[in-house]
């Protein structure tokens, strides 16, 4: 698919047909993962592939419902745990992304004034999976609120590493809608802030 | 150009040849990065693109500089914002990725959402700007802060990442891959 069009028509689905989704679909996916830059090359990403549907369970049970100023409602993401085949679960390992060459040795020195850089490294890998998956006809949903310390002992995520996101993975059974944007004239300006 | 070419091929560039880039090329990795999904679509992402030489200078100096046999040498992608003839400066608006409405924080990440909610964006374009045949590399050890106040940049939001955009002047080296088997495991972390 061209780039492009996959980077405009890309949605978040939420729901997925019963359809399987074999794993060359998901090596392609993590391939494109494994190809994003990252902080001196240092690739902090780890992929959890989960099809045991009691892990997926697991999962499912770590998301946090939606507290509105009247009720709770369930995580939209739910209904993508009880339809997808396949959960990607992105975990960093911590201390290396951000970090000065040479530290690591329990007394990690970061560069910069956002400390360690594992979120956005994360987030590159994970841009690159979801316009594959766009591409294999595949339906994605990037899900941040859940509780990763629960999440992490159900994968049995050792220390130093950390949960980032779960990203359902099926084929879509409606077209997802596209929120709208911003307008570029919101979100650019020229030379200086406010120009 | 086809997704996972793109994705495959693109390279960190850090030498530019002075070729104009026109607004055209600019708006489309624009468009390109704000179609990046977000935290409840809240698009915290903000970009300034700056041709004006003597603040991609002062843009350039700001970078991290490299100790080599006790002497502090240029961090090697200063020039680069030299030479290209457009930087992108990407910020973020602080308390909306990873918040709810009322500003309590949703995650045990909330505080650095942004990075990843930014980094979506920033993947679009550089993958936009390799398909129209433009350079970018991602570039993060410089002080946040003055890059700010340079830009005036106001206490709400930060300066999270920036680029030079050019007509690359080289090829661009690959940087191995870790193999997929080092990274991924099924159903179990390190099954």
């Amino acid at each position: 698919m061209e780039l492009f069009e996959a980077i405009k028509n890309r949605r978040s689905i939420r729901r997925y047909t019963s359809d399987p989704v074999d794993d060359k679909k998901i090596e392609t996916i993590l391939e494109a993962g494994r190809w994003a830059p990252s902080w001196a090359n240092t690739q902090c990403w780890r992929f959890v592939v989960v099809r045991d549907p009691q892990v997926i369970t697991g999962l499912a049970d770590t998301l946090f419902t939606i507290k509105m100023p009247d009720k709770e409602i369930p995580n939209p993401g739910a209904g993508a745990f009880s339809t997808a085949p396949v959960i990607i679960v992105v975990c960093a390992e911590t201390g290396k992304s951000g970090a000065k060459h040479g530290s690591g040795d329990g007394s990690t020195e970061y560069v910069t004034d956002k400390g360690d850089w594992f979120m956005f490294d994360t987030a590159l890998a994970v841009q690159n999976m979801v316009l594959a998956a766009h591409a294999l006809g595949l339906g994605t949903v990037i899900l941040g609120a859940f509780d990763a310390i629960q999440a992490e002992k159900v994968l049995g995520v050792p220390d130093g590493y950390r949960v980032v996101t779960l990203l359902p993975v099926g084929v879509p059974d409606h077209e997802g809608k596209a929120p709208p944007r911003k307008e570029l004239s919101e979100i650019v300006v020229r030379d200086r802030w406010g120009k | 150009m086809d997704i996972l070419e793109a994705i495959k091929n693109r390279r960190s560039i850090r030498h530019y040849k002075a070729d104009a880039v026109d607004d055209e090329a600019i708006n489309t990795v624009l468009e390109a990065a704000h179609w990046a999904p977000s935290w409840g679509n809240a698009q915290c992402w903000r970009f300034v693109v700056v041709r004006d030489p003597e603040t991609r200078v002062a843009i350039a100096d700001t970078l991290t500089k490299v100790k080599v046999d006790n002497d502090w040498v240029e961090n090697a992608a200063a020039a680069a914002f030299k030479q290209a003839p457009v930087v992108i400066v990407l910020c973020a608006e602080l308390g909306r990725a990873g918040f709810r409405s009322d500003g309590t924080p949703v995650t045990d990440k909330a505080d650095y959402w942004f990075m990843f909610d930014a980094a979506l964006a920033m993947e679009n374009l550089v993958l936009a700007a390799h398909a129209i045949g433009l350079g970018t590399v991602i570039v993060a050890g410089f002080d946040a802060k003055k890059v700010a106040q340079i830009l005036e940049v106001p206490d709400d939001s930060t300066v999270v990442t920036m680029t030079p955009l050019g007509f690359p002047g080289h090829k661009g080296q690959v940087s191995p891959r870790k193999d997929l088997s080092e990274v991924i495991y099924r159903d179990k972390y390190g099954k």
